[in-house]
């Protein structure tokens, strides 16, 4: 299960050191060029402080003599470039000291893209857009995270485009979003999520419904493209788009689609040589393809621990990182004031069809939805869309294109009454009426 | 009252025609004869019923015997209307015209009527002209002008003229306070915005109303003075209302407003930014240039020169890559050494994964090699060359249906329910009275001129607080246009929720119109098929006889 563990790590814990300076803590001593990897228990939380040197965690550099906390369930990598000593406070499950790691090509990779935008700062162009591509659990969205966190730390503003429906960094699952980077992710909560652009996929894997997938992808290229051109600062960072780990069929496709659609330069593809050779084949030679190992200390994820982080990833929208900053608000909605849409419309058989026919665009339909109690506890999208005024027809046109402001959760449906309890960010009354209705579902408990 | 109601009616319907008698019964009574008690008692007792008109009168059927009564109604009509008219003298209310003023200054007491009309300007009490002319039709007022007392006729030709209010005005203002409607002039700027009205705040004219009464001065001003603060306010609580919930912005929004203003000077800087290529070599002058034209001949990043540290191209990097320039690192990362690149060669995932013949058929050919794609030297261009390519592959529909200058109403391709087939069909869109009319600029010609409230309200009417009228008006003629499209959208719209109604003057008739919206009914298919978009595409195709089968069987 864990890679590293096969190639055997050489611990260099001194546990005799960390003894006689911490209470209770484990002191290690870190090589120049050398990580402590480490996992928390369910459960558990542990403590990290940095002791004497520079450290960084995926990218974020960690300040002397300040603790940081890591809740059950987190896998985090203390790498250093130049040599260090930090203290674990708290039960690991599994803490260890590998050589072996593949930042230096990362670090190699960055100054080239870091090259590029200084390019683009001369010659007045934009700058690198880069896709990150690769299978599950090859650490996509870490060699993401590090890349911008390095970018940012040079001063450029880069921005995230995260196109993983499964797993977002920025906004709850089932979404896809961009993100002006404006800081390095922070070591513990992550990416500072200020005013993203989240458009409304509802699902966690690109396959229920691929072509909104491509279409919101070339949405997001667009508002991306308009951005560019009006902000500077913005068209020279350029972009980080994070991916599926979706690679076969159609999810290949869409990712040759997300390479067109945002014109990019250069493609990270993370340790899958046969991808990188598709790649190289149906790109055209324009874009420079490159293929990066991953890390030995990236670990494979249940079906169980991805849906943990979903879970977690809404909780942390309606209550804050570690459910403590935000408290979010509970009314009714009637369901005459809103009107609820599915994205996708069920396939006609061909036989319904004159001969010669096909149908296309059922995937991108609005369907309708009854309110009824099946709709409990399902994430509903605010969309921003602008609503008729009419409130009939006008209204369907640009949902799918709209971005959205906020989520929901319904809590509760009345049918009698006809009235739903949601849980909102926000006090009421919604600010949009139009609700888009997402397969992903979050029971409010704890 | 009644029967001043009727007499005045009577006046009204000879008025055009019978100035001269109804001016020897004014100069009769302004001369301030004294009657004698038997006269007195005449007029006392006589019937002042006004026979009453039908559509005999204007569809006469042709008989002998009909015209005779018709006639005979018509005698009595101008008997009635002949006959001198008897006041008290204490009873009259004296007032002075002032006519640069367009106004009827009282002189004594007002009477019962002060309830509904006149104001006050100056702590005096005035009356407009319509209202003086009206009253004096009652009898209830007696005008002087330069000391001598104007018959009504004279009222008629002093009060009545372009500046003020025209005969058919009149006409329409007269009946409606002959059916005892109250009825005050339309004041435009009474009438409170759309945001007012959302935030139903009492309207403005009530407080300026009030204002008047305390101070005795009228002041125009005041509801100019509040136009911006209300402004002001609307504004704050727009941005009040954007919360967390509003990501909807693109972060760096100002930025982005700013440099988008700059816009038209793009061109400009587009011919300096070639000039500087030519030039070759001085740093960027243009930040806000945006980075999209490529005029050069090759591929804009010469990833040669590049040094990404690519597993994949096994035969550049066979030893170690050099240590990255540390002016391109992060400041705590400093001086990193070279990095040996074979061990990891070693260590990536070959896994060629199983092909189906279908994927490999695919992905057999490297586009790369293809020559037209070889010159393609951005995404742009090579955009451009895969639609042309797509575009000759592409011809799936029929295409006697689809190419010709008239093609089906409907793509069977594309599901769509009921209600949208419906509207594709409507040719003619519907349209709402309000709609747009915020944008339509009112004309002169038209406008309202009365505001009316009902007779039962008269009890706890107040000039000072009216409330909601009943209705407005406007007032047209039957010679005149009617009014078209537009001036009903702009009337209705300054109205707001208070309906507009027509008076259509025919001389001495009135006839009331009021537009309203309706819709025609749409026939939508029962909710069934509705949620079942698959079934409706399916029935789009097929003839109503099948729809109303499968009707009855989802019943």
């Amino acid at each position: 299960m864990y890679a590293m563990a096969t190639e055997g790590p050489e611990k260099t814990g001194e546990e005799s050191a960390g003894a006689g300076t911490g209470i209770g803590g484990t002191r290690y001593d870190l090589e120049k060029e050398t990580e402590l990897r480490f996992e928390v228990d369910s459960g558990e939380k542990v403590q990290l402080e940095l002791l004497t040197g520079l450290a960084e965690v995926f990218g974020s550099e960690l300040n002397r003599n300040k603790k940081y906390t890591f809740g059950p369930g987190s896998k985090i990598a203390v790498f250093t470039w130049q040599g260090c000593s930090v203290a674990l406070f708290g039960k690991t499950e599994v803490a260890y000291v590998s050589k072996d790691t593949p930042m230096l090509l990362y670090l190699n990779t960055h100054a080239a893209l870091e090259q590029m935008r200084r390019q683009a700062e001369r010659e007045n162009e934009r700058g690198p857009r880069v896709m990150v591509v690769g299978p599950t659990d090859v650490g996509k969205s870490t060699v993401c995270r590090l890349l911008l966190s390095y970018a940012v730390r040079l001063g450029r503003r880069p921005t995230l485009v995260e196109l993983d429906v499964g797993q977002s960094a920025v906004s709850v699952p089932g979404t896809m979003s961009a993100l002006c980077i404006e800081r390095p992710a922070d070591v513990e909560e992550g990416y500072s999520v200020q005013a993203p652009l989240v458009y409304h996929f509802g699902s966690t894997s690109p396959g229920t419904n691929i072509k909104l997938y491509n279409k919101l992808t070339s949405c997001l290229a667009e508002v991306f493209s308009q951005r560019c051109e009006v902000n500077r600062k913005a068209s020279v960072g350029g972009c980080i788009i994070n991916t599926c780990g979706w690679v076969k069929s159609s999810g290949y496709h869409a990712l040759v689609h997300c390479a067109s659609a945002f014109e990019v330069d250069v493609v990270l593809v993370l340790d899958q040589e046969r991808l990188y050779n598709e790649l190289k084949r149906d790109l055209p030679h324009f874009v420079r393809v490159v293929l990066l190992p991953k890390s030995g200390g990236v670990v494979e994820r249940s079906k169980d621990c991805r849906r943990e982080t979903r879970d977690e990833k809404i909780r942390e929208y309606f209550y804050g990182f570690r459910s403590t900053s935000f408290f979010p608000h509970a009314f009714d909605v009637r369901f005459s004031d809103v009107r609820i849409y599915k994205i996708g419309a069920p396939s006609i058989p061909d036989s319904c069809l004159p001969l010669g026919m096909s149908q296309d665009d059922t995937q991108l339909k609005l369907v309708p939805v009854t309110p009824g109690r099946d709709l409990t506890h399902h994430v509903l999208s605010v969309s921003c869309a602008d609503e008729g005024e009419d409130g009939t027809g006008g209204v369907r046109r640009g949902v799918l294109e709209s971005p959205v402001c906020g989520f929901i959760v319904v809590t509760n449906v009345d049918t009698q009454a006809q009235v739903m309890t949601v849980l909102s960010p926000a006090p009421r009354p919604l600010p949009r009426h139009t609700l888009l209705i997402m397969d992903i579902r979050f029971i409010d408990l704890k | 009252m009644s029967m001043g109601t009727r007499t005045q009616r009577m006046m009204i319907q000879g008025c055009l025609s019978n100035m001269a008698e109804q001016n020897k019964t004014a100069d009769v009574k302004s001369s301030n004869e004294l009657l004698s008690p038997s006269e007195l008692f005449k007029a006392r007792t006589r019937s002042h019923k006004i026979p009453g008109r039908g559509q005999k009168d204007f569809i006469p059927s042709g008989s002998n015997e009909q015209e005779a009564r018709l006639q005979q109604n018509l005698e009595e009509h101008w008997s009635l209307v002949l006959e001198e008219r008897v006041e008290r003298l204490g009873n009259l209310v004296k007032a002075v015209w002032i006519p640069s003023d367009r106004i009827v200054e009282l002189q004594s007491p007002a009477g019962k009527f002060w309830q509904t009309m006149g104001f006050s300007v100056h702590g005096k009490q005035c009356l407009h002209p319509e209202e003086a002319l009206y009253l004096m039709e009652c009898g209830n007022l007696q005008v002087f002008y330069q000391d001598l007392p104007l018959s009504i006729q004279e009222g008629y030709e002093r009060f009545l003229n372009s500046k003020t209010m025209s005969i058919q005005h009149y006409q329409v203002f007269g009946h409606l306070k002959r059916l005892g409607y109250v009825v005050n002039r339309f004041d435009p700027s009474s009438v409170p915005s759309q945001y007012e009205r959302q935030l139903n705040i009492p309207l403005s004219r009530e407080r300026s109303g009030r204002q008047l009464k305390r101070k005795r001065s009228h002041s125009p001003t005041h509801r100019t003075q509040e136009g911006p603060t209300t402004e002001g306010t609307e504004v704050k609580d727009r941005d009040g209302g954007k919360e967390r919930m509003n990501p909807e912005a693109p972060p760096d929004m100002d930025e982005t407003q700013m440099a988008s203003q700059e816009d038209p000077s793009t061109s400009a800087q587009g011919v300096q930014g070639r000039s500087w290529w030519s030039k070759g070599g001085t740093p960027d002058l243009q930040p806000e240039l945006p980075g999209q034209s490529q005029s050069s001949g090759s591929p804009r990043w010469d990833f040669r020169s590049l040094p990404f540290p690519d597993l994949g191209s096994r035969d550049k990097h066979r030893g170690s890559l050099a240590s990255p320039d540390p002016c391109l690192l992060p400041e705590a990362v400093g001086s990193v050494g070279p990095c040996d690149v074979a061990p990891w060669l070693l260590r990536l995932n070959l896994w060629q994964g199983r092909m189906s013949r279908r994927e490999q058929d695919q992905y057999r050919r490297d586009i790369n090699q293809d020559r037209e794609v070889q010159r393609c030297r951005n995404w742009a261009e090579y955009r451009k060359l895969q639609e042309k390519r797509s575009q000759l592959k592409r011809k799936n529909r029929p295409a006697h249906l689809w190419e010709g200058p008239v093609t089906p109403l409907h793509d069977p391709a594309q599901p769509c329910s009921t209600g949208e087939l419906m509207d594709k069909i409507n040719v003619l869109k519907p349209s709402r009275l309000l709609e747009g009319a915020s944008r339509l600029k009112g004309s002169d010609e038209w406008r309202i001129c009365f505001n009316v409230y009902q007779p039962d309200t008269v009890a706890e009417f107040k000039k000072s607080s009216p409330g909601k009228p009943y209705s407005r008006m406007c007032v047209c003629s039957f010679d005149g246009p009617v009014p078209d499209l537009r001036t009903l959208k702009v009337l209705a719209f300054q109205s707001g929720d208070i309906p507009v109604t027509y008076a259509v003057v025919d001389h001495g008739d009135i006839s009331f119109y009021s537009f309203k919206d309706f819709q025609i009914p749409t026939d939508v298919l029962p909710q069934i098929l509705n949620d079942n978009p698959a079934l409706t595409a399916g029935l789009s195709l097929l003839d109503s006889r099948v729809y109303q089968k499968i009707q009855a069987s989802g019943k």
